[in-house]
């Protein structure tokens, strides 16, 4: 049985951090610290992917969906996603220094379809929510709007181009 | 002409819908065969049947919509009967007639049934002239933007734009004014293109605070021809249906019969065979209008099973069989039916599609739930296809019951890797306008903020206590593995010890 581990939780896609202490007390029972409050937790793994919780005698089912790096954790219809870091995996993001939503955004095709509709040119000033591109997949019309306000720095395809996930449509700066 | 038993059907279709029909199929001893594309091959109905045959490549307008493939899937399979399903084929009057040179028998209408309801202009002029009240608007297709744009001037906005072959909400838009007109009119063309191909659109008038009702009927060939009952439909994003329930709040014993009796005159009119629905838009003075007949089973029949325990498909094919329908007085009605569509789609993302690996999965079960699906754990959504995963159906004694109950099933849903609709779907039933049955065809964008709710920060320390916990049980096997292998290696370097030791003994034995 490992001793003592702290993590640190990101919320709201990073821009909020939680620190959560982990302490072993038997086999399948914790003390978990989450700021001043402190939890007895009883945990017992399910099939894939679900934990029985007993947090202070409540019991939770809690499924953990898992995104790459983040993990969706579901908890009586509330879906929460996180992303848990060790104090070393927290350290080298600091060191990459990719904390923020500021700078240049990316916006990247969510899957394989056909751009029918791009409504706006490289250079353009463009306020956070406005429509840039359409994209034609799975049979419908689908809008993608600007993650930010700020101006298209980059404009990488044209109308009528076919393009695959995660190909990467425009920036806004 | 009465085609007798049928021995083996082929399916032309995937997904839930194939799935459902082959269920059936063989609580009733009927063989089935299902087609597949390229990206269908590990799908879910090509293992549930009995046989499989592949139709072509991915994309649907080369395989899965493609007559002639599916004709000559049919012949090689030696398939005695053909199901469309809904979507695809299912309202192309090509199958039918392909499939009749062939001698196979197509289970749904005869093709000029379909063909005076394909066309949705053709359908409203047939339906006015049978006496059966329609929505205003255009008489024919409009070719010219210009033309298009004067008339629905002279209807007075908001208008509808359809697709002239249109169906499933695919190539319809509602246009509120003049100023959104073109890009509407343009979005809407390439959507009837791609979905149905045929561009041709027509407009309607659109009428306030409308809701959308339709009626089940089913007809065979001795001149049987019934409804059995309506299904409420008014939860709809983006024209397509959400949420469905039989019966409505609105629909009275009166009302249901004077619906019921206009549906029938519908199918008569055209000389309707097999499952069918006529859709109407009811005004907020409880008058109808005929809207258009679906010529095939609808997406939320399972609706209406479980409110009269029959089976649709099942009585589909006893009618391409030649047999009879029940009679009218044998239709009985019971409790309610709610019935919600899991879909692979963002609701936090303006609903974009979301396909991919399901990496768990585990359905509802328990009192009075149906989960009608085509996918499993392991399976990739592939984004070809239209993204609805299931079909989840509650039924109780009354309606308060009923959502009661699919609240609760919704909460057992678990879908993980892609991200779904059933939270919205939730949201939807716990909302008070849902509860109070008064909601119409607006509700979802009226409502559309309340409808995504954040989650419960009460429940944020459970769900980090979980997220750590997980963490931790991870670094913890991933530690006890890491000590496993290295005793291992260590208990290995001593074998060698104890070998070579044992070796200079023995040499120094000899």
């Amino acid at each position: 049985m490992t001793t003592r581990a702290t993590y640190v939780a990101l919320l709201d896609g990073g821009k909020r951090e939680r620190t959560v202490e982990v302490t072993p007390l038997e086999p399948g029972v914790y003390e978990v610290r989450i700021g001043e409050a402190v939890h007895r937790v009883d945990a017992w793994r399910h099939d894939h992917g679900t934990l029985s919780l007993l947090v202070d005698g409540t019991s939770h089912s809690a499924t953990l969906d898992e995104r790459g790096s983040r993990v969706h954790v579901r908890i009586r219809g509330s879906v929460f996603p996180v992303e848990i870091l060790d104090e070393r995996r927290l350290r080298l993001r600091r060191a990459a220094g990719r904390f923020t939503v500021e700078g240049k955004q990316t916006v990247t095709a969510p899957m394989p379809g056909k751009v029918v509709r791009v409504l706006v040119s490289a250079g353009a000033p463009v306020e956070e929510g406005q429509p840039l591109l359409t994209i034609e997949a799975m049979k419908m019309e689908n809008e993608l709007r600007s993650p930010k306000r700020g101006r298209v720095v980059e404009l990488n395809v044209r109308e009528g181009q076919t393009v695959e996930g995660n190909a990467k449509l425009c920036a806004v700066e | 002409m009465p085609p007798g038993r049928i021995a083996k059907v082929l399916v032309a279709n995937r997904g839930e819908i194939a799935v459902r029909v082959i269920r059936t199929c063989r609580e009733m001893g009927i063989a089935t065969v299902a087609v597949y594309s390229d990206a269908d091959r590990g799908s879910f109905h090509v293992r549930f049947a009995d046989e499989a045959v592949h139709v072509g490549p991915s994309p649907s307008r080369q395989s899965y919509l493609d007559v002639e493939r599916i004709v000559e899937a049919a012949q090689r399979s030696g398939a005695d009967a053909v199901h469309p399903g809904y979507g695809f084929l299912s309202e192309n009057p090509a199958l039918p007639r392909a499939l009749e040179r062939a001698g196979i028998t197509f289970v749904g209408p005869r093709p000029e049934s379909m063909e005076a309801m394909g066309v949705k202009t053709t359908a409203r002029k047939n339906m006015a002239d049978a006496g059966v009240p329609v929505v205003p608007g255009s008489p024919t297709p409009i070719a010219d933007e210009a033309e298009a744009r004067a008339l629905a001037a002279r209807l007075g906005y908001p208008v509808m734009i359809k697709a002239a072959a249109g169906g499933g909400g695919k190539g319809m838009k509602r246009c509120e004014g003049a100023a959104e007109f073109g890009r509407l009119w343009q979005s809407a063309r390439r959507e009837a293109a791609g979905a149905f191909g045929d561009e041709r659109l027509y407009l309607e008038k659109f009428l306030e605070k409308p809701r959308h009702v339709e009626i089940q009927i089913f007809a065979d060939e001795h001149g049987g021809c019934i409804f059995i009952g309506e299904r409420e439909c008014s939860i709809q994003r983006r024209q397509q249906k959400v949420v469905e329930e039989s019966p409505s709040p609105i629909v009275d014993e009166r009302l249901r019969e004077a619906m019921g009796q206009v549906a029938v005159r519908a199918a008569r009119a055209v000389g309707y065979r097999g499952a069918g629905t006529v859709e109407f838009l009811v005004d907020q003075d409880r008058k109808f209008y005929f809207l258009e007949m679906n010529t095939r089973l609808q997406v939320e029949h399972p609706v209406t099973e479980m409110i009269t325990g029959l089976d649709l498909v099942r009585m589909q094919m006893l009618v391409a069989q030649g047999e009879r329908i029940p009679a009218q007085e044998d239709i009985v009605r019971r409790g309610h039916a709610i019935e919600a569509r899991v879909y692979a789609e963002d609701p936090a993302r303006n609903f974009l599609p979301s396909p991919g690996k399901i990496t768990y999965l585990r359905v509802p079960a328990g009192p009075g739930v149906r989960d009608d699906s085509g996918v499993y754990s392991g399976w990739v959504v592939p984004p070809h296809y239209d993204p609805l995963l299931s079909k989840l159906v509650a039924w109780a004694p009354s309606r308060e019951q009923a959502i009661a109950r699919l609240l609760r099933a919704l909460s057992e849903y678990t879908v993980h890797g892609i991200t779904t609709n059933l939270d919205y779907l939730s949201a939807v039933l716990r909302h008070p306008a849902f509860r109070s049955g008064e909601y119409d065809t607006g509700f979802c964008s009226r409502h559309a903020g309340e409808l995504l709710s954040p989650p419960d920060g009460a429940l944020e320390e459970v769900a980090l206590v979980a997220a750590a916990l997980a963490a931790h049980k991870k670094d913890t096997e991933e530690a006890e593995a890491f000590a496993a292998r290295a005793g291992e290696a260590a208990a290995a370097r001593s074998q060698w010890l104890r070998l070579g030791r044992a070796r200079s003994l023995r040499g120094a034995l000899r």
